[in-house]
């Protein structure tokens, strides 16, 4: 186990996840977009026609500084942030897929090093050897995404390998993996329209002919997310596990009633982004390529950051409470040591927060409830104001009676009895809080006093420091 | 006559050749053709009137879908809201739509309007248009107010006896008013049957009515360009035909803007108060929406008296005055010959602006 990090407002969660989607808005171009440079610079060979290959060499440009710069950046920033927010399932990945990791690293350092020789050889190298460098790119390219796919596919889907004995191949190619394959190969060619209609409409002294021309070319990478797409998501659908198909379905059919879920938002605003873009594209490069500017090229890549943004996000919300399916729950606690620390008790289990507990006084139970919260609770929500799943508001009127009542019950989170009936329904949403009865009391003081007045809060410090 | 084979039959032209016998399809495109739109730094604003159209549906067609299970009475408007809330498929949905696209409509059309107003789109001949936009504004508003007593909540309930309190306060014809528009002395059955009939038939067939003249004006007059554009020599003046390929970038803007809306109507669904109980006091601190704000400040700014008059009568004299002026300044400037009525118009134009926006502001607070 290892400290926690805090932020205040947005949580943890929302660190990794910003940083996250900017990374995968831009490196799933840097696979979709290498393929687009690959098919474009072959069809300026068959057109024989210069102004495409002029085209190509200023949209590599700009491939080259948002893939290598903001693009490299942002990955570094993904390691931090989850190192930080969510150390014990970084550790996971890291001690089960070392092998994995290590053959991805060799291949994003070739695909740089590809990319670079692509880029610095146009003109120098002769045609059939530089478009040979696409291709190569193209494949080592596809291959980081094959790695990484397996890794992501297996947070959702472990692929039934139980983390000590088998085939680890089990759960590296797990159900989920061919049709999330699928699914991110259509998205990263779209992305590569997208990103094309931005340098396309940056143009200002390209033939209007052949703009129209690559514009609508462009627009035509978005066909296999739109026709294959929705087959593909389905069948990534039936790949989960059967309680996150139960929540999905359950959030979904929510949704017609009113009782809408986080986690049924993002799904139905990835469908609203997916129509939108669809139509967007449809009404401005391909049916009016010659009215299309900078403007709109912007709005498309601003609908393709959102829905990429609510995409990544339905996928992290269907993985909860876990951050690794069946393993380890978002606040980094195992599944199989929930009896353990039950019986031994949080502070006693968890060598930080236990340190951190000496720290404070005898018999401040605010304090220790605090640190509950924050070891237990921290990397979903917020505590105060109207933060990010802020307690203060999911509370609202709860006494400490009802919090306590709440807490005691969610023990039991995750308990399935023989017929697959969930002791609690919070069962599939929320990880069990864990520890002795005292330690949870503590952690209902604490929560208590998020939306008590002052004068309250000082009452149960003296309460607790006289108890 | 050929017989058509598979190969040379082109379905898409057959279909479209046997309509326009039927129907002037061709002559009704030729016609949208004929307005061209300016193309000049300025011409975002040209989507406003098309952003505001889209509105106007996602108002008519939610709408519509509302009223299969809302139950205009007094006593069950409120469950029946609710139950759209929380039971109807997708009910949430399309009231969330419905509240919220009443608000980004109004909001879309004060943008439409002080743009007009900045481009002097008003100017001769184009006084008509200005007038009737200014009638659909006006609309509008009398929509959002009727709409909102509807689902019969604590803040509809008060907001909208509030309203009808201030109306009444109309220096000779308040009281009357405000006895038309309650049909009694109190808020009942009867405003609600008047406030259900104003929105779901009067408004409606009033704004269609006024919209239609107002897009024909626009189709037959042509869409107007700023003065720093009509000074440009002809040839440096760029125009694109309004149907396809302005209608075609209006689609574009239509999706994106339709996206962003959808996202804010998700992320956001719009509430429902607790249910009123009519006999209670009315909540501290009741304000009406934000479309009324500038007024309702207003109101409060104005002392008790005023010489020999009543303040709220001055007030309501003063208020009527600075809108109705919208009507007015423009058609003093419509040559646009005059350049001390032209720079009035523009700084008069600001001086309501920075007014309205500044009063709206500190409404809210």
């Amino acid at each position: 186990m290892f400290p926690v990090w805090e932020v205040p407002n947005i949580g943890s969660g929302w660190v990794i996840g910003l940083i996250a989607v900017l990374h995968v808005f831009i490196s799933h171009f840097a696979i979709g977009g290498g393929a687009f440079l690959a098919f474009t610079e072959q069809l300026a060979y068959k057109k024989n026609d210069d102004r495409i290959y002029d085209y190509l060499k200023k949209h590599s440009k700009f491939f080259l500084l948002l893939t290598t710069v903001l693009g490299a950046m942002s990955g570094v920033g993904i390691w931090w942030a989850i190192g930080l927010a969510s150390p014990n399932g970084t550790q996971t990945l890291l001690q089960n897929f070392s092998l994995f990791w290590a053959v991805e690293y060799i291949f994003f350092a070739l695909e740089l090093a590809t990319f670079l020789a692509y880029y610095y050889t146009w003109d120098k190298l002769d045609r059939k050897t530089h478009l040979k460098l696409a291709w190569i790119y193209i494949g080592i390219s596809y291959f980081t995404l094959f790695a990484i796919n397996g890794i992501l596919t297996f947070m959702l889907n472990s692929g039934g390998w139980d983390f000590t004995k088998g085939n680890i191949g089990d759960a590296f190619f797990n159900p989920s993996f061919w049709p999330a394959l699928g699914l991110r190969m259509f998205i990263m060619m779209a992305l590569a329209g997208i990103y094309a209609f931005f340098t396309l409409s940056r143009e200002k002294t390209m033939d209007l002919d052949v703009k129209a021309y690559l514009l609508k070319y462009s627009a035509k990478w978005l066909l296999p997310a739109v026709i294959l797409g929705p087959l593909f998501v389905i069948a990534y659908l039936f790949t989960l596990p059967e309680p996150t198909q139960q929540v999905i379905i359950n959030g979904l059919s929510t949704i017609g009633v009113g009782n809408f879920s986080i986690m049924a938002k993002a799904i139905f605003m990835t469908m609203v982004f997916a129509v939108g873009l669809f139509g967007m594209v449809l009404a401005g490069p391909y049916l009016n390529p010659r009215a299309f500017n900078t403007s709109f090229a912007v709005m498309l890549l601003a609908a393709g950051f959102g829905f990429m943004f609510t995409e990544e996000w339905s996928r992290e919300m269907m993985r909860k409470p876990y951050v690794v399916y069946n393993y380890m729950y978002s606040n980094g606690l195992r599944k199989f040591e929930v009896d353990k620390v039950n019986k031994e008790g949080f502070f006693n289990h968890h060598k930080f927060a236990g340190a951190e507990l000496t720290t404070l006084k005898p018999n401040d139970e605010l304090g220790k409830g605090q640190l509950m919260f924050r070891y237990q609770c921290t990397s979903c929500h917020t505590a105060k104001g109207n933060g990010y799943r802020s307690m203060k508001v999911m509370l609202a009127t709860r006494d400490k009676d009802a919090i306590k009542n709440l807490l005691t019950m969610m023990k039991e989170n995750h308990i399935v009895d023989n017929k697959g009936v969930a002791k609690t329904m919070y069962h599939g949403y929320m990880p069990p809080v864990v520890g002795h009865q005292d330690e949870i009391d503590a952690l209902a003081t604490y929560l208590a006093t998020l939306n008590s007045d002052p004068a309250k809060t000082t009452t149960a410090k003296v309460e607790s420091s006289n108890s | 006559m050929s017989i058509p084979t598979l190969k040379n039959l082109n379905i898409v032209q057959t279909v479209v050749d046997w309509l326009d016998e039927r129907v002037p399809l061709k002559a009704a495109v030729e016609f949208a053709g004929h307005k061209e739109v300016p193309v000049h730094k300025h011409s975002i604003w040209y989507y406003m009137g098309g952003i505001a159209a889209l509105f106007m549906g996602i108002q008519f067609a939610t709408g519509f879908l509302l009223m299969f299970h809302y139950v205009p009475t007094f006593e069950g408007a409120y469950a029946s809201v609710q139950a759209i809330n929380m039971q109807v498929p997708f009910g949430w949905l399309i009231r969330s739509m419905h509240s919220w696209g009443a608000n980004v409509f109004i909001l879309v059309l004060f943008i439409h309007m002080f743009s007009t107003y900045f481009m002097k789109a008003y100017r001769a001949p184009r006084e008509f248009t200005w007038l009737s936009g200014l009638g659909l504004v006006g609309i509008a508003m009398v929509f959002g107010f009727t709409g909102y007593m509807l689902p019969m909540d604590e803040i509809a309930y008060f907001a909208t006896k509030v309203g009808v309190d201030v109306a009444g306060e109309s220096p000779f014809i308040g009281p009357y008013l405000a006895e038309f528009v309650r049909g009694g002395s109190e808020i009942g059955q009867v405003t609600m049957n008047r406030f259900f009939s104003l929105h779901v038939i009067a408004l409606p067939l009033a704004m269609m009515g006024l919209f239609g003249l107002h897009a024909t004006l626009i189709q037959l007059q042509g869409i107007s360009e700023p003065e720093s554009i009509q000074k440009l020599p002809k040839a440096e003046r760029k125009y694109e035909k309004f149907f396809p390929d302005f209608f075609k970038k209006d689609v574009f803007v239509w999706f994106a803007v339709f996206v962003a809306f959808m996202l804010v109507v998700t992320m956001k669904p719009w509430g429902l108060g607790p249910q009123v109980d009519p006999a209670a006091m009315a909540p501290i601190g009741i304000k009406p929406e934000w479309y009324f704000l500038s007024q309702f400040q207003a109101l409060k700014l104005f002392p008790a008296k005023i010489l020999f008059f009543d303040g709220v009568h001055v007030a309501m004299v003063f208020i009527g005055t600075v809108f109705g002026s919208l009507a007015v300044v423009p058609i003093l400037d419509s040559t646009g010959k005059i350049p001390f009525i032209s720079k009035f118009a523009t700084v008069y134009g600001v001086i309501f602006f920075i007014g309205w926006l500044f009063l709206t502001i500190w409404g809210s607070l």
